[in-house]
């Protein structure tokens, strides 16, 4: 951006920076008390545990950006994961599977979209709804099945590593935050995003189709929860109907705690690319230190709550030096 | 401009009957009258859950930790029990949980304007994680006392279940305050719009954050009537995931998603509907997830109808029939 | 029409003293004075901006005066909010409802004062709700008006009147005695009007007092028995109805000087690049045919509600109309959507910036090249950044928009430079026409006469401009010829060597 500070920028820096040094400061403490996680291959090991949770945040951000929601992510994988694994374990075919994973998710998405796009219910219900409509029907296809058990050359969509250490998730996910950061923050898309978020008549009113914007965010959304399932199952080798629990907690805890503003209009990729690894880092150290996952739920909320208020509070203090509050925007255009 | 809704009263007592008759044709193990009361002894905790969301959704709100909330007064109340507390005593400590988890919902969602989806959401898994990980067993609770269960079980006259009893009781009250207080109203007009809300004096906070107290303390009747009328155990778990129903059975009863319209007594409609279609759908053979999908997609072809655009389908509906020759009003 | 007051000396019910208010760079009230008499109807007339809602404000405590006193019965009032306003018996029937559509009639009218009685007789708590003595007090209300209209029936069910009149008898529910009225007859029609006018008379009768705000001045004659001329934020005149002519109120209502207007540059008007044909919207827009050459400003005249603003809507795609074409030099054209408007060289600039216009969390940069994002992007996606911010420098610095460089955020802006920036937007895609929707409303003197220049530099570099405005001084200063509309339709066509501010009016009002 050749230098030049945006109004707001340096604020969202210090959010980044700050939570750099919590990542930090959360690596140097679980290490303290477990020095196994300093070993290159146990921190790295975070990331590829993180890949299909980050690749969704990452599309979630453009959402939350347009002051959307899309709390259906995790159930769209894990229909996206049994569709994957039916067709796999049926026709023995990967290519077939993989492609039908992500016409699924895919789908998912713009059915999402299009009741958003084309009907007055908001994002919160829509995709509320459709959280237990992708999670029932995954239940209903997959029956009393679980797929385990994947051909070896399929496992290599997740268990390769580069140098011993650098799981390839971590590649897929640097290259999509990548390509997406670089689109949110010098392409057009994420200015007409933050527009959406901020004011959407005012982007309609430059030519601009705003519900077109929307249909495929939420269609990208889908589309990369389709991505994350196959990663996922490289992984895990098991495609199972309890999958998708909670997933969409980890996700929306990502962005918001990266610093998008759930009012819309304020986003940030790489704030939300930091604190997946947040997440990541508590995930394995609590792995590590013998803590279960309900208890990772657990504080994972907490901290959902916690960085909600801490940005509500922020807010009100910008507000208080005469910066207009982001939050004053009215909730629902009835 | 007359009847704007298709969700009309008597098309739901419509789609409730024949449902009924349906179900009924299905099993004969509800055909008596003792079997009625059976039914209506096991729909009860989801009328009464649902009128608790539907005063949330009344204001604009909605609450995603409902059924979790439900869990922690099932387990305390439980557990005050199996201790050898009397009913006088762990009754109310049960329902005063409710209200404390339900207000804590209200009080970060007025206090820092953060959307009450985002914060009951987070608050649900915090309820889920919590269960697992500090309470004893997950929150299971055996051999409960018969000072626990014998309210649930009861029935007066041998006939008409206590639980069916407090729940008719409960629903008329709510319909009274509703009509009949400055709080019911207030409900309305913050759900319709704030701003004329508090340019007739009624502050939108204030107002929101009750009314999540009387949505934490329905959500503990709801629980305790749930949880009494076991026999022997009680299993927070099973909460979980019961929002959907009382938001389902909300929506389908006519209650506007955006808060300011609706009805209690549309909303316990709506449950008893959904009630029904489940426990036909059961009777059907289908396996208990054919119910997520079903939730997800009643929830939102109930909104749908409520939002869209009526004038405009009754116009489309006109044109269609005055092309085929029939007399469309 | 002559009633019982008059012969003796009026009661004062309220009294407006030395009232001033100040907004930053505009003085909107100074030095008002006025009195109301019981059971008067008392017109309050002034062009747009000449200060009579920045009046009624301060009377219902929307607004607090910086000086002044208001005196109720001869007592002085401290009104913090309109509450305090209802409390006192002082009641505005707002232009735009503040019913909820969702609940009945009775609902309504006791909305956050219900009447309420105990539970059980002679105990005082709990208390109920009191229907009956609602439903009492309502209906009589509404004899009182003579009205007839279903207690129970739901607001969003009832006609624009009927609401109307739910919101007057709202309004006696708090036992007012002083109503004021603010252009209440803006969304009725004639017969509406006249049920309306009955419900006055029957409450000037019950001696009730009435502010009625309007710009229809026919009716301020037909209903008024006194008016006060407002301008610029002053008292000009204060006069009974039965003395006055409308030619005469017209001449106190446009005394308004002209000299800190910037004087329109002379432009050879050259040949018709833009026609409208018979641009129709059901119930909105009635036939209207328009057309334009280049280097022209064309004014658009006429009340609120006359239907400019949704002709310009209709115009440049953002409203559909039911009939109608678009000639653009010599070509059909048909604008779907505003896209295509931008397209075809015609931009539009919203009244409500901050609405329609601009998103002012984000920068000066972000908010002109919007319109341009396509060209200024590649085939990756990326905004050319350098090109982007030379687009946005060169408007900072053409339309002298005063900030530190073109990052800064619009918010932090004046409303004379957000206007700018507006401009700025519509300008940034090279448009042929601009339509501006009251370019200059909210802005200082000094933006003003700037953002006049900029309209001149614009057509002298050889633009064209549809200026839609309320401020007849500009709309005169301004354009070579003026549309003057009424209810939807065009009424008249005036040159710019037969504009004159009564002519525009007499055709408007």
């Amino acid at each position: 951006m050749a230098g030049k500070q945006v109004g707001g920028l340096r604020s969202k820096i210090t959010h980044r920076v700050v939570l750099l040094f919590a990542l930090i400061g959360l690596i140097v403490v679980i290490g303290i008390f477990e020095p196994v996680f300093f070993k290159p291959s146990v921190l790295f090991d975070v990331t590829a545990l993180m890949g299909e949770i980050g690749l969704m945040a990452l599309a979630q951000t453009y959402i939350i950006t347009t002051g959307g929601i899309d709390l259906s992510v995790g159930y769209n994988l894990q229909l996206c994961a049994i569709v994957f694994g039916m067709t796999l374990f049926q026709t023995h075919l990967i290519f077939l599977a993989v492609v039908l994973a992500l016409v699924v998710g895919l789908l998912g998405g713009l059915l999402n979209g299009l009741i958003i796009s084309r009907t007055r219910i908001p994002p919160l219900v829509t995709t509320l709804a459709t959280m237990y409509l992708f999670r029932g029907i995954s239940m209903i296809v997959a029956g009393t099945h679980t797929y385990s058990g994947f051909p070896e050359n399929f496992k290599k969509v997740s268990n390769v590593t580069l140098f011993g250490f650098f799981p390839i998730q971590f590649i897929y996910l640097l290259v999509i935050f990548v390509v997406l950061n670089v689109l949110f923050n010098r392409g057009s898309l994420g200015r007409v995003l933050k527009g959406i978020g901020f004011n959407e008549n005012a982007v309609i009113f430059s030519g601009t189709n705003s519900k077109r914007y929307l249909l495929w965010i939420y269609a990208l959304s889908g589309l990369i929860s389709g991505l994350a399932a196959i990663i996922y199952l490289g992984r895990l080798s098991s495609a199972t109907t309890s999958m998708g629990d909670g997933l969409n907690l980890q996700v929306v805890t990502a962005v918001v705690l990266g610093g998008t503003s759930v009012f819309g209009g304020v986003g940030s990729v790489s704030g939300t690319f930091i604190a997946t690894m947040i997440i990541g880092v508590l995930r394995k150290g609590f792995t590590l230190l013998n803590l279960s996952g309900n208890f990772f739920n657990f504080t994972l909320g907490v901290i959902l709550i916690a960085s909600l208020i801490v940005l509500a509070v922020v807010d009100k203090r910008k507000a208080r030096r005469g910066v207009p509050p982001l939050a004053a925007k009215s909730s629902a255009e009835t | 401009m007359q009847t704007r809704r298709v969700l009309t009263k008597e098309l739901m007592l419509g789609v409730i009957v024949a449902l009924f008759i349906i179900f009924l044709s299905l099993t004969t193990r509800f055909f008596s009258i003792s079997g009625l009361f059976s039914l209506m002894l096991d729909v009860s905790p989801t009328i009464v859950g649902t009128i608790a969301m539907t005063l949330i959704i009344f204001t604009g709100n909605i609450d995603i930790s409902a059924g979790t909330i439900m869990g922690f007064v099932a387990y305390a109340s439980a557990d005050l029990a199996r201790a050898g507390v009397p009913m006088i005593v762990f009754v109310p400590a049960g329902l005063l949980v409710g209200v404390v988890l339900a207000g804590l919902n209200g009080y970060i969602t007025v206090q820092f304007k953060v959307p009450s989806i985002v914060v009951t959401l987070a608050m649900n898994m915090v309820h889920i994680g919590f269960f697992a990980t500090f309470l004893p067993n997950s929150g299971w609770i055996e051999g409960v006392p018969t000072s626990f269960t014998w309210f649930g079980n009861g029935r007066l006259f041998g006939l008409v279940p206590y639980v069916f009893l407090v729940t008719v009781a409960v629903t008329a009250l709510f319909m009274f305050i509703m009509k009949y207080s400055r709080f019911g109203k207030g409900l309305y007009a913050v759900g319709g719009s704030q701003q004329a809300a508090a340019l007739a004096g009624i502050s939108p906070d204030r107002t929101v954050f009750r009314v999540f107290l009387f949505e934490g303390l329905l959500l503990g009747v709801a629980a305790l009537l749930k949880a009494m009328a076991t026999t022997n155990d009680v299993l927070p778990s099973t909460f979980q995931g019961r929002e959907m129903i009382l938001i389902a059975g909300a929506v389908v009863g006519g209650v506007g998603i955006f808060g300011g319209t609706g009805k209690i007594i549309g909303a316990v409609y709506g449950a008893i509907l959904v009630y029904l279609l489940s426990v036909t759908m059961i009777y059907l053979g289908f396996q208990d997830y054919y119910q997520f999908a079903l939730q997800g997609i009643i929830i939102l072809l109930a909104v749908y109808l409520t939002v869209v655009d009526l004038k405009k389908v009754r116009r489309r509906l006109r044109h269609i029939f005055a092309h085929t020759g029939a007399k469309g009003r | 029409m002559d009633h019982m007051m008059n012969q003796h000396d009026p009661e004062i019910v309220l009294s407006i003293v030395g009232a001033e208010k100040t907004f930053p760079g505009v003085r909107a009230l100074f030095n008002m004075n006025l009195d109301l008499f019981r059971g008067e109807v008392h017109a309050v007339c002034g062009e747009n901006g000449a200060g009579k809602s920045t009046l009624m404000k301060i009377i219902t405590g929307v607004y607090q005066a910086d000086h002044g006193d208001i005196l109720l019965n001869g007592n002085k009032l401290k009104l913090n909010n309109p509450n305090d306003a209802y409390a006192q018996g002082l009641a505005i029937i707002f232009q735009e409802t503040s019913l909820f559509p969702e609940l009945t009639v009775l609902e309504n009218l006791f909305m956050g004062h219900e009447l309420r009685k105990p539970l059980v007789p002679g105990i005082k708590y709990p208390v109920i709700l009191d229907y009956p003595a609602m439903r009492t007090k309502a209906e009589e209300i509404f004899t009182r008006l003579g009205l007839e209209i279903d207690l129970s029936a739901r607001v969003a069910d009832l006609g624009v009147a009927t609401k109307q009149e739910v919101e007057i008898a709202k309004a006696l529910t708090f036992d007012s005695q002083i109503l004021i009225l603010d252009e209440p007859t803006a969304a009725l029609s004639n017969k509406e009007v006249q049920t309306l006018f009955e419900t006055i008379e029957r409450l000037k009768a019950h001696g009730v007092s009435m502010l009625y705000i309007s710009h229809r001045l026919d009716e301020v004659f037909e209903i008024a028995d006194r008016v006060t001329v407002m301008r610029d934020g002053e008292h000009i005149k204060t006069e009974q109805v039965k003395n006055v002519t409308k030619s005469q109120l017209i001449a106190w209502m446009v005394g308004r000087t002209l000299d800190n207007l910037y004087p329109k540059s002379e432009v050879e008007l050259g040949e018709i690049i833009f026609e409208a044909r018979g641009i129709t919207q059901e119930g909105v827009l009635n036939g209207i045919d328009l057309n334009l050459r280049r280097g022209e400003i064309l004014g658009i005249s006429g009340l609120a509600g006359a239907g400019r603003t949704e002709l310009a809507l209709a115009l440049c795609g953002l409203a559909q109309s039911d009939s109608g074409e678009i000639v653009m030099n010599g070509n059909r054209v048909k604008i779907g959507s505003y896209r295509k408007a931008i397209e075809n060289g015609l931009v539009y600039i919203s009244e409500d910036r901050a609405k329609y216009g601009l998103v002012v969390p984000m920068a000066i940069r972000e908010n002109i090249t919007f319109p341009l994002l396509r060209k200024l992007t590649n085939r990756l996606g990326i905004i050319d950044a350098a090109a982007e911010s030379k687009i946005a420098e060169g408007y900072v610095h053409s339309l002298s928009i005063r900030a530190p460089n073109e990052e800064t955020v619009v918010s932090n802006l004046s409303g004379g430079n957000q206007q700018k920036v507006s401009v700025a937007k519509a300008l940034a895609p090279a448009p042929q026409i601009l339509i501006l929707d009251e370019p200059t409303r909210g802005v200082d003197v000094g933006a003003k006469s700037e953002i006049h220049r900029i309209m001149g530099d614009l057509v002298t570099e050889g633009h064209s401009i549809i200026m839609i405005s309320s401020d007849l001084p500009e709309i005169i200063a301004m354009s070579d010829r003026v549309v003057v509309m009424k209810n939807g339709a065009k009424v008249g066509e005036l040159l710019r060597n037969e504009l004159s501010q009564e002519r525009i009016l007499e055709m408007a009002l």
